[in-house]
């Protein structure tokens, strides 16, 4: 045994010699003399490129007075002194942080409004560059310089992708039960579009341009993505004052609407009663959404993404097979689009672009806009009632301003303080659901009369 | 200025834009109501057939039809109801039994001290 171990290890101990002195000495050699070779020279390159830099770079010495005068010189509180109008934007921001969080007015976008506003006005920040956007166009070639987080952000509402993820989950959460139960609705929510044309043309008489008067018109829309959607399209430059009035507008929905009402509806006419609406099945429901995006969009090109969006994400939910994807377009979609849409709105609310005239013509036209739509709803619903065997309640008419479900909250509260007994809230939900398609539809025909 | 608007563009941008408005709105209309007449769901109930004296055995009581929905007060009546009968159910009772002690201040009255240890002594 011992004897073939050796055996084993001698022929083992043959076997690697062999073959380490097989290999040739010359190629060995050669290959280290060429590597050395190679490692000194770039050692040489590397010492000399150090000495050139070195050489180059000569270090400033350090003042310590000098170093602090430049920091304060940076800071953004010695930049203010040169941007009082700066002052005056942020303090505005600051008023709407109280509106949203103490009065409760559209919290969920006039939040995010006045920290892009605040955002946007903080001298030497430069979170937001309306240069990149001058012109009507995106400037893709300033991007590669640098841009603020806020300037990528915008993209989505300059692009328009924002307004439509925006009605996509409004879509997903609005049930148009109650306008296929009574399409008559319809009719209010197209009178109460009168007061975008008629404001347009006020818009006009104050000296705007088509395009711009034609973006403060849709304020009377009360419907914030659309607003955003065709002033993005139209006159960019306006789109911080036109946002934020749309919005705050909205929020003061229950403070501008039942003036109206009372004033244009007599006691008799508030105390109506409507007939209880008819039942609306499933198959009708998930025709709907198809069937109005292929009829609008057919009649009007213009109008498709709105209208597409928003039946697209009313089809999700009526469905019944793609729970999942309404739940995330009605929550975690339409939160994620909030957040950026009205951030970049209100980082456009510089102080150049706000502090102006013209802002104040914005919002002295938005609220005639919004009160004209109002009126005419509650009109169109006087003047149906001479033709119908079941009366409407007049209240209802108002709620055509789109403003989901605000305004037609409003029309159960004023209803019911007249009668107690009368629940308008689903009828009215009617007309405030056709208001939605209504000033989608008004935004489309603007946008062909208009757009380039 | 106001001579220097084109009024007559604004006219037909304004009166255009309505009227596409209202156009398109009352297609929709059209279009929703002729499938709400298709497609509506109809609950038939037979009609109860009048009792005459001039009714014979051998004339057949025509089935007649007619579409009835649930009033909106019984359906906020029933809803009511379910409510009430789901959030407030009393058949169950709690199987928990609690003796809860009484505490009571010593008064001569009450006291037992007095009612039975001390035996009648005969004088």
């Amino acid at each position: 045994m011992k004897y073939i171990q050796k055996l084993l290890f001698i022929s083992l101990l043959l076997f690697i010699t062999t073959n380490v002195f097989a290999q040739e000495p010359t190629e060995t050699a050669s290959a280290l003399e060429s590597t050395t070779e190679e490692i000194v020279a770039t050692a040489q390159d590397i010492i000399t490129s150090d000495v050139a830099t070195n050489e180059e770079y000569v270090e400033e010495d350090i003042q310590f007075g000098e170093s602090i005068k430049k920091f304060l010189k940076r800071s953004g509180i010695a930049q203010l002194g040169d941007h009082w109008k700066s002052i005056i934007m942020i303090l505005i921001s600051f008023l709407l942080f109280y509106l949203a969080i103490k009065k409760g007015y559209e919290p969920l976008l006039l939040l995010p409004i006045a920290f892009g506003m605040l955002l946007t006005n903080l001298p030497g920040a430069e979170m937001y560059h309306s240069e990149y956007f001058a012109e009507g166009h995106v400037h893709w070639d300033c991007f590669r310089n640098g841009a603020g987080l806020l300037d990528f952000l915008y993209l989505g509402v300059k692009l328009g992708i924002y307004p439509c993820l925006i009605f996509m989950g409004v879509g997903a959460m609005t049930d148009f039960g109650p306008l296929l139960a009574n399409p008559k609705s319809l009719l209010l929510g197209a009178a109460a579009q009168l007061g975008i044309f008629v404001t347009y043309f006020c818009s006009i008489a104050m000296g705007f341009l088509p395009n711009e008067a034609a973006s403060i018109a849709i304020i009377g829309g009360a419907d914030g993505p659309t607003a955003i959607f065709l002033t993005s399209r139209l006159a960019p430059e306006l789109l911080g004052p036109i946002a934020v009035a749309a919005y705050s507008y909205m929020a003061l929905v229950p403070v501008i609407q039942p003036p109206i009402m009372r004033l244009l509806t007599t006691k008799k006419e508030r105390k109506i009663q409507m007939v209880q609406l008819r039942s609306v099945s499933k198959t009708e429901k998930i025709i709907f959404p198809v069937m109005v995006t292929v009829v609008v969009s057919l009649l009007l090109p213009d109008a498709t993404p709105l209208i597409g969006c928003l039946m697209f994400g009313n089809l999700l939910r009526e469905c019944g097979v793609t729970d999942r994807l309404s739940k995330t377009v009605q929550n975690e979609l339409m939160n994620i689009t909030i957040i950026f849409l009205g951030t970049t709105v209100g980082a456009t609310a510089t102080a150049d672009a706000f502090l102006n005239l013209q802002t104040l013509g914005i919002l002295a036209v938005g609220i005639v806009a919004f009160a004209l739509g109002s009126a005419g709803g509650v009109l169109l619903a006087k003047f149906m009632n001479l033709f119908l065997k079941n009366k409407i309640n007049p209240l209802i008419g108002s709620a055509g301003v789109s403003a989901v479900p605000m305004a037609a909250r409003v029309s159960q509260t004023v209803g019911q303080e007249e009668n107690p007994r009368n629940f308008l809230l689903m009828h009215a939900m009617g007309p405030n659901v056709a208001g939605v398609i209504g000033s989608a539809v008004a935004a489309g025909i603007m946008l062909s009369m208009m757009g380039s | 200025m106001l001579l220097a608007i084109n009024w007559g563009n604004a006219v037909i941008i304004a009166v255009l834009g309505i009227s596409v408005v209202f156009c398109i709105l009352i297609v929709l209309i059209g279009v929703i109501s002729l499938f709400g007449k298709i497609m509506a769901p109809k609950i038939k109930v037979p009609k109860k057939e009048p009792v005459t004296a001039n009714t014979t055995g051998n004339e057949k009581a025509k089935p007649d039809h007619e579409e009835v929905h649930i009033a909106g007060i019984e359906t906020a009546a029933i809803a009511t109801a379910l409510h009430l009968y789901f959030n407030d159910v009393h058949d169950k009772e709690s199987s928990v039994i609690t003796i809860k002690s009484t505490e009571r201040r010593y008064s001569p009255w009450n006291s037992k001290i007095y009612g039975l240890n001390n035996n009648l002594v005969r004088k």
